[in-house]
């Protein structure tokens, strides 16, 4: 072949390459497709359930409420259709709730872990059970999901939780040395009064630069390089797409809520130490009795390992197990080693305790 | 041998390129972490984040009474009494979810004192559950549930 046929060859590899680039990062990808409907709301959080796909001789008779953090869209557990966590939870026979939190306006500044908790979902979980006719269901919390879990089986503990499923807890901030954002969010260093003040909220900018800070090489240059490495992958692009859409819907948190998980939390591990109020009342966790499974992310900088040990020792639960998974604070969710990994322990761990 | 060659990938001669930008990525990444995780770093982005609020205050200040006189001028409600009027939905939001849970607990216990007839009510899920699976065993064992019958 001689070289002025292989140049336009080339000239039309480098422009389709840019057009699948262009495309990437201009539009959305469609996550978040399973199938469901609102079932409950109130403000802006909503409750949504997903269309069981399995006869209802083979259900689980336990649902299941899944609880995502307070910063973040919960579409990440429901990615990607064949890459959507509760798609694969619905279709082994679960009975899948999922409590939205929605996003919060200035009117929403000064609401707390505690309206969270005690306003919020002690509602959406009423309506769980009054839906699915089952006086006992589990909880799952992903990350600050897991802090508002714990704090309800511990406040809560008759109202018929049985399983207790947290992915990445930060709750232990005892070792603040290990943890990037317990030096960063220092009161020497970081006003939170006077960032709440001027915003109301907490920027879901200015969360998404501290995520992303954390490890910025790979999350301003070698991620845009892998994508760029792989443009010519269908599969990667499709995939990347799909997770840079998640990434890039960022919204704030409401400014109450930030403020308790820095001072309380970070600055004082409150809850670890027994002396957490949620409106006038010590949250204890020698209450939690459910039936515990923590997992952990070994290579998670977001939450280290650290954060999510210490609660085994302070539940009165009898039921606990820790998994641990290679993997990042989402990747062990959300990656490709989820599905041969993190979601078939979590299918087979809640199984055995949802009949 | 020929065709092996012929399906064989192409040398890419960008590879050892790629290589060493990796291993410079990678290289790159630790100091960077290391970077971010110091104290130095704490303490500058703690400054530069304080002095920018400090510095902006007055602005925001006068934009906001600005704004707040316009609106009145205009006889429009400000932000402050749009997120107060949203507050107060809410509120009738959570007193409506617990209507709503006190009539299904009367519905209940209504139905617990004085069975109704099935047909006169909405057949609530956990029922309809119920009464599928009932069928289910029923067509599974129709002999076991004759017997019944006749006790």
């Amino acid at each position: 072949m001689t070289e002025a046929a292989v140049l336009p060859d080339q000239w039309s590899v480098l422009e389709k390459r840019f057009k699948t680039l262009n495309k990437v990062m201009t539009t959305k990808a469609a996550i978040a497709q399973t199938p469901k409907e609102t079932v409950w709301a109130l403000n802006k959080a909503k409750l949504y359930h997903y269309i069981p796909v399995v006869p209802p001789e083979s259900r689980h008779p336990i649902p299941l409420l899944l609880v995502f953090a307070l910063m973040n869209r919960p579409t990440i557990l429901d990615l990607r259709p064949g890459h959507s966590f509760i798609e694969y939870m619905v279709s082994r026979g679960f009975d899948v709730y999922l409590l939205d939190w929605g996003i919060p306006g200035l009117e929403d500044k000064d609401l707390k872990f505690d309206d969270y908790v005690l306003d919020y979902m002690t509602r959406a979980i009423r309506k769980v059970k009054r839906l699915s006719g089952s006086t006992e269901f589990s909880l799952l919390g992903w990350c600050i999901g897991a802090i508002l879990t714990t704090i309800y089986a511990s406040m809560r503990p008759d109202d018929g939780l049985r399983n207790l499923l947290l992915l990445t807890a930060p709750l232990d901030f005892s070792k603040p040395q290990q943890l990037t954002f317990a030096r960063w969010t220092d009161e020497k260093h970081f006003d939170v009064d006077r960032v709440l003040a001027t915003f109301g909220n907490m920027p879901g900018e200015m969360i998404d630069y501290g995520a992303k800070a954390l490890k910025p090489i790979e999350n301003y240059i070698a991620n845009y390089l892998k994508l760029w490495d792989n443009l010519d992958n269908p599969l990667v692009v499709e995939s990347w797409h799909a997770m840079n859409t998640w990434v890039t819907d960022i919204f704030p948190m409401a400014g109450g809520a930030y403020r308790q998980l820095i001072v309380d939390l970070y600055r004082n591990n409150r809850l670890m130490k027994g002396q957490l109020k949620i409106r006038g009342e010590l949250v204890n966790l020698k209450r939690l009795r459910a039936s515990l499974l923590t997992v952990i992310a070994e290579g998670d900088h977001i939450t280290p390992p650290c954060q999510s040990e210490a609660i085994l020792a302070k539940v009165a639960s009898t039921d606990t197990e820790v998994f641990r998974v290679p993997g990042g604070h989402i990747g062990i969710m959300a990656g490709s080693g989820a599905q041969k990994l993190t979601w078939p322990h979590i299918n087979q761990w809640l199984a055995a305790r949802s009949r | 041998m020929a065709a092996e060659n012929q399906n064989a990938k192409p040398a890419d001669p960008f590879d050892a390129l790629r290589g060493i930008r990796d291993s410079y990525i990678d290289a790159m990444s630790k100091v960077m972490m290391k970077a971010v995780n110091s104290e130095e770093y704490a303490q500058a982005t703690g400054v530069m984040l304080n002095s920018a609020l400090i510095a902006s205050a007055p602005f925001r200040e006068a934009l906001d009474k600005a704004m707040a006189a316009a609106l009145q001028h205009s006889s429009m409600p400000s932000r402050q009494e749009v997120a107060a009027l949203a507050g107060r939905f809410t509120n009738v939001e959570m007193r409506l979810d617990d209507m709503e849970a006190k009539l299904d607990r009367i519905i209940e216990l209504c139905m617990v004192a004085r069975p109704v007839p099935v047909s006169a009510v909405p057949e609530p899920r956990a029922a309809a559950k119920a009464k599928v699976k009932r069928a289910a065993v029923a067509k599974a064992s129709p002999r076991q549930n004759r017997g019944r019958k006749k006790g």
